[in-house]
């Protein structure tokens, strides 16, 4: 069953507020989670009071400007600020996004940055996502090919590679994953969006020899029809692509082929 | 060590959208729905065995607040039934671009209005 609030140890209390120094008339407050795993204290969150005439456009602009100006104790992942890399996804006004390529032009008011939602923090914003990648490697997402001509490509048709156009250019951000409420409650068990555009890419691969194992092993109440299209997911992904209709090619293919 | 990380927060900062919305939404009158029909069966039930039960149901369902709860039974049948025709067009693969899934979306909850309007005189004027 879901539980909607939060256990006792993860509610989020008022945190420090750090004002302006640079006496700055255009000025954002960002309200930032922060924990510290060193003390026993619960979460809270921190406001500060960002001089917007001297940051750059985006909300990982903000992170680093606080980082490097106001606040070094802040912890945050991000490596390739290019929407590449997928390491600064988080939660910003009340959506999942990669920081470097989020405008904090769209968030009106004040902008409020948590890490993505329901994992188990690390540290501030940085989330654990081991779970999700265990369930990546559990669908296996590697070519099986049976072929024993080993020295030769195997030959794929224009037809068929256009069949992996919105699959592959995901990076695993988990965006998709962490906004999605089926995979809030049941994420143990229900592989979520993430992996299971995975899964799909995977089946569809005409080089791929091992379709039929693979809808198989998806085909489970629990891994794959916890989906109930509420498309978060979709409506999260940094990079345009969608989740909730490979789930939906997948539920397809299972009522319509004989697996 | 392990058990002492907070978990992020989550619905209570997720922002909500047309397509969330309508899938909530439709859970809650599937059990509305549910409810209303097992207390429908029992009414029918209660008619059959006389006349005096048909009279006190007339008078209950002649006040406003069974009015209101008839209105809102009709609404939740006429959201659940619409809301359903979405789910299975995009059972069948269709709908899922974002723009789609948000003129579908609007589509349920307005023609959810208009159908319990519509039902609502139906039964007013006809039966």
């Amino acid at each position: 069953m879901a539980q909607i609030s939060l256990p006792k140890n993860s509610t989020v209390n008022k945190g420090k507020y750090y004002k302006d120094q640079t006496g700055s008339k255009n000025i954002r407050k960002v309200n930032v989670y922060r924990w510290d795993p060193s003390t026993e204290e619960n979460p809270r969150i921190d406001t500060y009071e960002v001089d917007m005439d001297n940051c750059p456009s985006k909300v990982l602009d903000i992170l680093n400007k606080i980082k490097n100006e106001i606040d070094p104790s802040l912890a945050y992942r991000r490596s390739c600020a290019h929407g590449v890399c997928g390491s600064c996804a988080m939660n910003m006004g009340g959506k999942n996004g990669l920081a470097c390529t989020t405008p904090h032009t769209e968030i009106d008011g004040e902008i409020d940055i948590y890490p993505l939602p329901h994992l188990k923090v690390k540290r501030d914003l940085i989330g654990d996502l081991d779970g999700l990648y265990k369930q990546y490697q559990s669908i296996e997402p590697w070519l099986k090919n049976n072929s024993s001509k080993e020295s030769t490509e195997i030959f794929q048709s224009k037809e068929d590679r256009a069949k992996l156009d919105g699959a592959y250019e995901c990076i695993m951000c988990a965006c998709c994953s962490t906004s999605c409420p089926s995979y809030w409650w049941n994420g143990d068990k229900y592989l979520g969006p993430a992996v299971l555009l995975q899964a799909y890419r995977w089946i569809v691969d005409s080089r791929d020899d091992e379709r039929k194992a693979r809808l198989k092993k998806v085909a489970d109440e629990l891994k794959l029809y916890r989906c109930h299209t509420i498309l978060n997911c979709t409506s999260a992904c940094p990079k345009g692509l969608n989740p909730a209709k490979a789930i939906a090619e997948i539920k397809k293919m299972l009522a319509t082929a004989n697996v | 060590m392990e058990n002492k990380k907070p978990l992020s927060p989550h619905i209570q900062i997720y922002s909500w959208h047309i397509s969330s919305l309508v899938s909530i939404s439709h859970r809650i009158t599937g059990i509305i729905n549910i409810i209303a029909i097992t207390i429908i069966c029992f009414w029918s039930c209660w008619l059959i065995l006389g006349e005096n039960n048909y009279d006190f149901l007339n008078y209950f369902l002649g006040s406003l607040i069974s009015k209101f709860i008839i209105l809102g039974v009709v609404w939740s049948f006429s959201f659940q039934t619409l809301s359903e025709i979405r789910h299975l067009i995009m059972d069948m693969g269709y709908g899922f671009e974002l723009q789609t899934t948000k003129v579908t979306g609007l589509l349920v909850i307005l023609g959810s209005l208009v159908l319990t309007v519509i039902i609502y005189l139906i039964g007013r004027n006809f039966i």
